[in-house]
């Protein structure tokens, strides 16, 4: 198997495109640990990292994150096999019934993490 | 439109003479808009060089004998139309990610192991004496597993695939859904003696879902499906309390 066998065709591409989103998300978080280490020493001495290149890096990473959830949520539908009073459940429901999950999750956390900082 | 014609690459490789596979060219005639890959090949090996060699047997689909990689796209020959193609060359090649045993003939052996592995067919710890009658299936229960029950075993997911291409160990989509369409089946009670062979993680762990396997299959089975239902299915069956029923 050559080493560009990824490249014979846009599905193989897309798919290690949507393999490798994994890593700069990885690399994010490792970050987002550091600055919590640092954080923990108190407010007075705490500089958040706001350089542009993080910024862009950020941004970068958080259209990875969307990507890789959108992809891994739109094959919940072929995943999971349900069934409710005896009829399957069709796997549009189930797509749609993730994402309402994803979009709540987001606001609670989002909710939480404003909480916080007031 | 008799002197349309259409020129055929096929792999030629004799592994007592060479070294590697190589292309060879045939000018053929397109005489009829219904003729297929198949149809080229069989008027190449009936009229212009004999030692061509390739599997086919049925011409209709069903077989899945003819399966080889038709402009890097892995297709059963008997479906794929040269009208598809003309007036562009046709590269005719043997299936990816298997052994070539001669020309475009490939060696399935490991696929006919991974494939008994799974034990396809219906187990019964007690069997049903015939005089008790037909074992009754509603159409709710046949639908469970009928899209699965289509395969071929063509093995053109199998070409399709690099993860079965990168690490040839991988059990594979064909032989996964195939056991997921016993597993399904309510006449079926073979489950636990399948759990070992596709649960471990050269099983359905290995998958990365790319996918390609449901997108190339001529039946429209979707093995990416029965792979990815079969992880959700062996987890829960490892990690629930009530998970590891018959």
């Amino acid at each position: 198997m050559p080493s560009t066998w990824w490249t014979r065709n846009r599905r193989y591409f897309m798919y290690v495109v949507r393999e490798l989103t994994a890593l700069p998300l990885a690399v994010w978080l490792l970050w987002l640990l550091i600055e919590i280490k640092r954080a923990g020493d108190g407010p007075a001495g705490y500089r958040p990292h706001g350089s542009t290149a993080f910024v862009v890096f950020s941004v970068v990473a958080l259209l990875f994150a969307l990507y890789h959830s959108v992809t891994f949520l739109s094959l919940a539908g072929v995943i999971i096999h349900l069934k409710v009073l005896d009829k399957p459940v069709p796997p549009r429901a189930i797509v749609l019934t993730m994402f309402g999950l994803w979009l709540l999750a987001s606001v609670v956390i989002g909710a939480v993490l404003i909480g916080f900082a007031r | 439109m008799a002197d349309k014609r259409i020129t055929i690459q096929a792999t030629r490789f004799d592994p007592e003479k060479d070294e590697k596979p190589h292309l060879q060219s045939y000018d053929i005639p397109f005489a009829d808009e219904s003729m297929v890959v198949l149809d080229a090949l069989n008027h190449i090996k009936s009229y212009v060089d004999g030692s061509l060699s390739y599997r086919w047997s049925c011409r209709m689909g069903i077989c899945g004998s003819c399966g080889m990689m038709v402009n890097g796209v892995p297709k059963l020959t008997c479906s794929a139309f040269l009208r598809d193609y003309w007036p562009h060359r046709i590269v005719v090649q043997p299936l990816n990610n298997f052994p070539i045993i001669r020309d475009l003939v490939i060696d399935m052996e490991d696929f006919m192991h991974k494939l008994k592995s799974v034990k396809p067919w219906i187990i019964r710890q007690q069997e049903i004496p015939l005089g008790a009658g037909a074992h009754r299936q509603l159409p709710a229960q046949i639908d469970e597993f009928r899209q699965f029950s289509e395969c071929i075993n063509c093995m053109l997911c199998y070409s399709a695939c690099p993860v079965y291409g990168l690490n040839d160990k991988f059990l594979g989509p064909a032989a996964i859904a195939l056991a997921r369409r016993y597993n399904l089946d309510s006449r079926d009670q073979g489950l636990k003696q399948r759990l070992p062979v596709i649960a471990e993680a050269e099983g359905v762990w290995e998958c990365s879902f790319v996918g390609e396997c449901s997108v190339v299959c001529p039946k429209g089975v979707d093995p990416a499906k029965a792979i990815q239902q079969s992880k959700l299915d062996t987890t829960l069956r490892f990690t629930l309390p009530y998970g590891n029923r018959d």
